[in-house]
This record gives C-alpha cells, structure tokens and sequence, in this order.
C-alpha cells in the first residue's frame, strides 16, 4: 500500500532540500514543549504517566498496524508520536490507562490509517479519539469532578463548565493574566495559554503550520464571542475569556492547522479557521457541551475538501 | 522511505515511554488525600461541585468539624463520609435521606449565615 504511487512528478532536474516529516514532527513536539511542560509541573506524576504512555501506545499501534498489513513500518516520521502527545495533552491528568490506551488506538488506526496512513486522513485523527471518547466516556473530561484532589491556590473550577451553568457570575474571580499564565485547570497541556502561544509562534516563523488558519480561527472567535456578549452580557463571556479557557489556544495551533484535514489555498484556508472559530463558540454559547473546539474543528474538517475548491484559476486557462 | 535513524529514534522513543509511563501509572496510583479537597454529589439534579478544604480551613470558612459531622466525638478527628450513615434513599426515620442531609445541611448553614449560595441553581449545576 504505502510503496504504492500516490502522484506521477514532473521531470528532472529536482531540488533536494532535505525537509523531512520527522524534523516537521520533531518540531511540532518541540513546539508543544512548553505547555507540556507547565502541565507537568502542575499535575506532576500521573501527567507524566498520561503523557508516556499516550505517546509510546500510539507508537506501537501504528508498528502493529504495519506488522499486520505487511507495510513498510512508517514510524519513523513522528507522526504517530505527535499523535499521541497531542493526544495526551488534551486529558486531565487522572485519566486512566486503558482509557489513554484505546484513545490512541482510535487516533491511529481509526483516525489515520484506515485512510491509508499519514497524508491520506481526512479529519484530524487525534480529534476524532477525543470526539468518540467524549460521547463515551463523558465522565473523563469533567474536569471539575476528575481534578478533585488537587489542590491548588487558584480557584480549581473549569471555567468553560463554570460559565456553561452558572453564567458569567460563575467566572467573575478569574482574570485574563492568570488564565493566560494557567491558572486554571483543564487538559494536562491545554491550561498554559501563554506556552501555547509560544509554541504556535514558532512553528508558523519556521513554516510549519499556516498562520492564516491560525489567524482567522482568532478573528472568528473573537467576533462571535463578542457578538454574543454585546447581545447579553450576564450570560455570555466576551471574546478573552473564550480564547483562553478550554481547549481553545492547543485548537487554533495544533489541532485546526493539521495539515492533511484542513484546505490549502489562502481563500478556503480563512473559511475553514473562520467557521472553525464561529463554531466553537455558537457550541459553547447556545450547543450542549462545555467546550466546542473538537466538534468544531472536526466539522470544519468535513467540508476542507469542498473549501479547497475555491481555488485561483489556472494561468492562460479561457473559460 | 524512513531512513534507519529515524526508525532507532521512534523504537527508543516508544519504548523508553512505555516504561516511563507503566511505572507512573503502577508506582503513583491515585489515591485520595486524608481530607478531601474537592467532592463531586452526584444527583439527578445536577451535581454539586463542593469545596470542603475552602469551608474547613481557618483562611477560608474555618468550620469545625463537627458543625457538620455531626456524630463526631469529642477529640475524635477522623470524620465518617456523610454517605457512610445517609443513604440515598432511607428508611429510617431518624436518619433523612443523603439529598435531605445535604440540602438540611448547606441550606440551612447558608441560611444562618447569610452567605453562600441558597437558589438550587447556585450549587447544582443544570
């Protein structure tokens, strides 16, 4: 399958750059480094095992996968290990091992390769685990009741959840700065804005990631948010509170911007950050679920296709 | 193709994460802290997210032990959970049912005190 020929290239003279997908996956890891790390550093240990355990099981999935269906073993680009730890970013930290364990196996195998491995999948396979495990499992990403024993000294209420029941009064104590900084709890590398931030700068400088999705994902959210706070104020948050809580920030570098799910000319690629930013915040606006940046993202995914097909015209092409 | 460092790269990976992460998950099992933090009362109503550490310590509320757990001796200090007495549906008379206790218990104090929330929607989340 994987030897097979995807696409015919033109003729020689070709140009080798030495661009890899491991160093484009190396770097993407790189870049989650410092959430990851904050995360860490606040869950200690069971983070650590989430973490590990993610990134090794989607591994070895993907080596299985290619034992059986005697491929060559494509492990080797990252990409599975990227998987896993965005994966793994997303839990809280209390999630139990099995649950880490079929996750990855519905990101790899179900998220990717059944389509034929990396490339060919057309929504974003880590989403895809989180989407089937949250109609699931709901319970694992309560992070109110799956944090309860930590104990920290800022207010340990997801604040998604908080503004979801209680309105805007629910999340009266939290401010922008502390939320950017993580004081808040959530996914084991989903709290740190500022690491997410970072993360997602440097891979747009180095040409890793789009800044146009990034950038409209933004500018949807915002508008909508603010749209919607204008409307009424007691019960919608305005547009910060929506950019820095949830799983909002790890969704508008990592998650939306994977680049086999999402379009690739200028024009569809600012439709499809767009809708993906209007969307999760009608989700968590007026939707049933605390948070919307995965079921955002996954139906912005579904209709990428559709929005590559604005497309510039072919030069010297008549109609 | 993949070349064969990269290959070295992701085994190592994979297998130095798996020990990594079976040692965190058998050598720090989770377990709760003498005195709860945070509980979660699961209900039909909606659950209720309830910060005891806030109500107990002398920086938050300072409530005594006892005031809740009422049965509690005198020097005693490893409180029963309230579900080890009141049952989800009782009946005895003389111990009302856990949502009872709990309603008798944070409304009345939130009452007494005029603080803390007393509209259902305050602490059960819908």
């Amino acid at each position: 399958m994987s030897n097979q020929k995807k696409f015919i290239v033109s003729h020689a003279p070709f140009w080798l750059d030495g661009s890899r997908i491991s160093i484009r996956s190396y770097n993407l890891m790189i870049a989650a480094l410092p959430a990851l790390l904050f995360g860490i550093a606040q869950y200690g240990m069971p983070a650590i095992g989430v973490i590990t355990l993610a990134i090794s099981s989607a591994i070895i999935w993907e080596y299985l996968w290619d034992v059986i269906t005697k491929q060559a073993v494509t492990i080797g680009d990252g990409n599975a290990a990227v998987i896993g730890l965005l994966f793994g970013m997303l839990l809280p930290a209390t999630a139990p091992w099995w649950f880490v364990i079929i996750g990855t196996f519905i990101a790899v195998i179900i998220g990717k390769q059944i389509y034929g491995g990396i490339g060919a999948n057309a929504f974003n396979p880590v989403l895809v685990a989180i989407a089937i495990l949250m109609l699931s499992w709901k319970y694992v990403f309560n992070f109110d009741g799956m944090l309860l024993n930590y104990d920290f000294n800022f207010l340990a209420v997801y604040p998604l959840a908080a503004l979801k029941h209680f309105g805007v009064s629910g999340i009266e104590s939290f401010n922008m700065g502390d939320l950017l900084m993580g004081q808040q709890i959530g996914g084991i590398g989903t709290g740190f804005g500022l690491g997410l931030i970072i993360g997602g700068a440097y891979l747009i400088i180095r040409g890793y990631i789009r800044w146009e999705i990034s950038a409209s994902f933004i500018v949807g959210m915002f508008i909508t948010a603010m749209l919607f706070n204008l409307s009424d104020s007691a019960r919608f948050a305005g547009p910060l509170v929506h950019l820095f809580t949830g799983y909002t920030l790890i969704g508008i570098f990592f998650l939306a911007t994977e680049d086999s799910s999402s379009p690739v000319n200028f024009i569809p690629m600012l439709i499809y950050g767009a809708g993906a930013g209007v969307l999760t915040v009608l989700i968590r606006n007026i939707g049933v679920y605390v948070d919307g940046v995965v079921f955002a993202i996954l139906a912005m995914n579904l209709v990428s296709p559709l929005l590559d097909m604005i497309r510039p015209k072919a030069i010297g092409k008549v109609v | 193709m993949t070349s064969k460092k990269e290959l070295q790269v992701a085994y190592g990976l994979a297998i130095i994460f798996l020990v990594v992460g079976i040692l965190s998950y058998a050598a720090f099992p989770a377990k709760a802290p003498d005195q709860p933090v945070r509980l979660m009362f699961e209900g039909v109503a909606g659950n209720v997210l309830f910060d005891h550490k806030t109500h107990t310590v002398d920086s938050g509320y300072g409530i005594a032990c006892q005031d809740c757990h009422h049965n509690l001796e005198a020097g005693e200090t490893n409180p029963e959970s309230c579900g080890a007495c009141h049952e989800i549906e009782s009946g005895d008379e003389d111990v009302p049912k856990r949502s009872d206790a709990f309603h008798l218990q944070c409304i009345g104090c939130h009452k007494e005190g005029d603080a803390g929330p007393q509209e259902c929607s305050g602490c059960h989340v819908m």
